[in-house]
């Protein structure tokens, strides 16, 4: 996986676009966790949702430099 | 019961899970040996005509390959050739000097002591020795008048490019002023600027991927060595000048790695000045 990639003209840090992937994703993810009740099951549902966020992004950011 | 151990043990087991790729990620990024600021590197040649004199020919193209010992281009040889027939006359004419005072100092000692004095025959000797050393100095003009006259002839120092071609039929050529550059097409190599956070992972000998911005393949090399010094802004001169205000915070400085390029695959065109990311693999 390169590790920059070209937008426009302007080469961008691969980690930036992942980021906005893994925003996404966890969008997707959290939206159907709401309605599959998990969140009922969640000790403090704002710690998990931010943890589960930056394990998204950490996990497909070491799958780019890796 | 399982219930009320459940709540917190998923989220803790979550939160680990974050902390740990976090972690892993936010080392990767900063202490792994890799760089996106490298840039490709050449050996470029100034090529200076070693004799001065109206350029009367050049042939070659800006951008042209050229092999070591190709003509480049050529200064007026004319002048040069009326300086080595000039010193190809004052050589004849020392010789015959010579020869003329070697007859008289021979004849001279031949003779007995009772015709000539020492003193004269000495005198006779000496006067040949003088002779012989103005020819050897004749000679000496005139392989130097020979030298320039091959001189005339500027030809490339090394196998590479032609850049830079800054010279015309009719242009003046100033012995020692560069002309044009040969980009030594042996001599590619990359420099990345590793910031020195992340110099305890550059190893001499380690294998190296380096990516081009211009995409394609990769290529392969080796860290060849580590800078030794760069440039200190805050010394300059024989003074230190030391910025009396501290900054919280700081950048790490860079310090060029120079890497061997093992192979360049077929129809990639370096160009030195290029960027490309590059990455050390743990060496083994």
């Amino acid at each position: 996986m390169p590790r920059e990639l070209e937008l426009f003209g302007i080469l961008f840090p691969t980690l930036l676009i992942v980021f906005h992937v893994a925003a996404i994703a966890f969008w997707l993810l959290d939206r159907a966790l709401a309605r599959a009740g998990l969140y009922r099951l969640v000790w403090h549902p704002a710690l998990f949702r931010a943890s589960l966020l930056a394990a998204l992004f950490g996990g497909l950011g070491l799958a780019v430099y890796r | 019961m399982w219930k009320a151990l459940l709540r917190p043990a998923l989220t803790l087991a979550v939160l680990a899970l974050a902390v740990l790729v976090g972690r892993a990620l936010w080392s990767h990024y900063m202490y792994a040996p890799w760089t996106r600021d490298a840039r490709v590197r050449a050996d470029v040649i100034a090529v200076a005509p070693d004799v001065g004199g109206l350029v009367v020919d050049v042939a070659v193209a800006d951008n042209q390959i050229v092999r070591k010992g190709d003509v480049l281009f050529t200064v007026d040889p004319a002048r040069y050739r009326i300086a080595v027939q000039q010193a190809r006359a004052a050589l004849a004419a020392t010789r015959t000097e010579r020869s003329e005072k070697r007859a008289v100092a021979q004849r001279r000692a031949a003779l007995d002591s009772t015709v000539v004095s020492s003193e004269s025959r000495q005198s006779a000797q000496s006067t040949a020795d003088a002779a012989d050393a103005r020819a050897r100095q004749a000679e000496a003009t005139l392989a130097a008048a020979e030298l320039d006259l091959a001189r005339t002839r500027v030809r490339a120092p090394a196998d590479g490019w032609v850049t830079n071609l800054n010279v015309r039929p009719g242009s003046f050529a100033v012995a020692g002023h560069p002309m044009l550059a040969v980009v030594d097409a042996r001599s590619f190599r990359v420099e990345a600027y590793f910031e020195e956070t992340k110099l305890g992972g550059v190893r001499p000998g380690a294998p190296v991927d380096v990516s081009l911005m211009s995409g394609g393949a990769r290529l392969a090399g080796h860290v060849a060595s580590v800078a030794r010094a760069i440039g200190n802004p805050e010394v300059e001169g024989l003074l230190s000048n030391v910025n009396p205000t501290f900054h919280w915070v700081r950048l790490a400085q860079r310090i060029p790695v120079r890497i061997t390029l093992d192979a360049v695959p077929e129809g990639i065109a370096l160009s030195a000045g290029m960027t490309c990311t590059v990455t050390i693999h743990p060496a083994g």
